[in-house]
């Protein structure tokens, strides 16, 4: 009979951090990124760390635990008629604020995915930036693309 | 029994905690640009010298609205592009030659030259297009016929590359 207490004691304080760990997990797109008016032949290239025009994802969860981030990146904008235009990302593309804030990030590999630990607050922000590569007889007109970003509480 | 219900107690704390752990979700944003009008330009008027005689120099002024070669542009409204030119040193006659001795140019907004701003080609130039997306670029050169030049039609390439 104490043995079996103390299993169930062992188990609740297993349980325990891990409730207070589970706090909903909640992945928002708060902004796209937005290369604006773009000519033919001039790539155009947001970074990460432009407060207007790059891509913001908010995030609120797990308080101080490690986290999995990975992206499904798009290879080309798609424009009218079907025109492709290609989009490529960076090294540095990628950016983790552990503040939710872009004045202070920490860069890193969007094409890879990549660990990061959640902050005690359990609130984060992760940035993205991009470069549009129009060709020099790219057909004018609006195109766009979707960036997914999938949060993993390890 | 009561170790079977602890037991069950145990399993519903791992299983509960291990769901926690496992937590994802995802969220997507749309990537956006608006493409502006690709740049097109024509070769509109050839540059031309007429008949030349050997040991006469023959210039045809950029300026010469009927002579001169003129390239027509047109892309996105009031953006600027950059002009640069290939030009032959010499036109070519079969195996003969008849050098160039100088190039001019004019770019204007309007095709009759009006407002137009004088460059040298060689050295290229950067101008804005017109509110209605358009350029005009004229051509004019001069060449120096030997007095021994040997008699028959001439002609060199002349490319104008324009980019924003």
């Amino acid at each position: 009979m104490k043995r079996q207490a103390w299993v169930v004691i062992g188990a609740m304080l297993l349980g325990v951090p891990l409730l207070a760990q589970g706090k909903p997990l909640t992945v928002t797109g708060v902004r796209g990124v937005t290369f604006g008016a773009v000519l033919p032949g001039v790539p155009r290239v947001v970074l990460r760390t432009d407060p207007a025009n790059s891509g913001q994802f908010d995030i609120k969860g797990p308080k101080g635990g490690p986290v999995l981030l990975s992206f499904v990146l798009p290879l080309t904008m798609t424009g009218p008629s079907g025109a492709l235009m290609p989009i490529t990302f960076g090294a540095s593309d990628g950016g983790f604020s552990s503040t939710a804030s872009i004045g202070s990030q920490v860069g890193f590999d969007p094409r890879q995915p990549t660990t990061v630990i959640f902050p005690n607050n359990g609130n984060v922000s992760v940035f993205v930036g991009a470069t549009a590569n129009p060709a020099a007889n790219q057909r004018a007109g609006a195109y766009t693309a979707t960036i997914t970003l999938t949060v993993t509480y390890l | 029994m009561r170790i079977t219900k602890l037991s069950l107690a145990v399993a519903a704390l791992v299983v509960t905690g291990t769901t926690l752990q496992a937590q994802t979700n995802n969220a997507s944003i749309t990537a956006t640009a608006s493409v502006q009008t690709p740049i097109n330009v024509v070769g509109a008027q050839q540059l031309n010298f007429g008949n030349v005689f050997p040991g006469v120099n023959k210039t045809v002024a950029a300026t010469d609205l009927t002579n001169g070669g003129r390239f027509d542009v047109s892309g996105q409204a009031s953006t600027p592009v950059t002009l640069s030119f290939t030009l032959p040193a010499s036109l070519s006659s079969g195996s003969n030659t008849m050098p160039i001795a100088s190039y001019s140019a004019i770019h204007a907004l309007l095709n009759t030259q009006v407002g137009g701003v004088a460059f040298s080609p060689a050295a290229g130039a950067t101008t804005p297009l017109s509110g209605t997306g358009a350029l005009f670029v004229w051509v004019g050169a001069q060449v120096q016929p030997a007095t021994n030049q040997a008699a028959g039609v001439y002609t060199g390439s002349i490319t104008m590359t324009v980019v924003y």
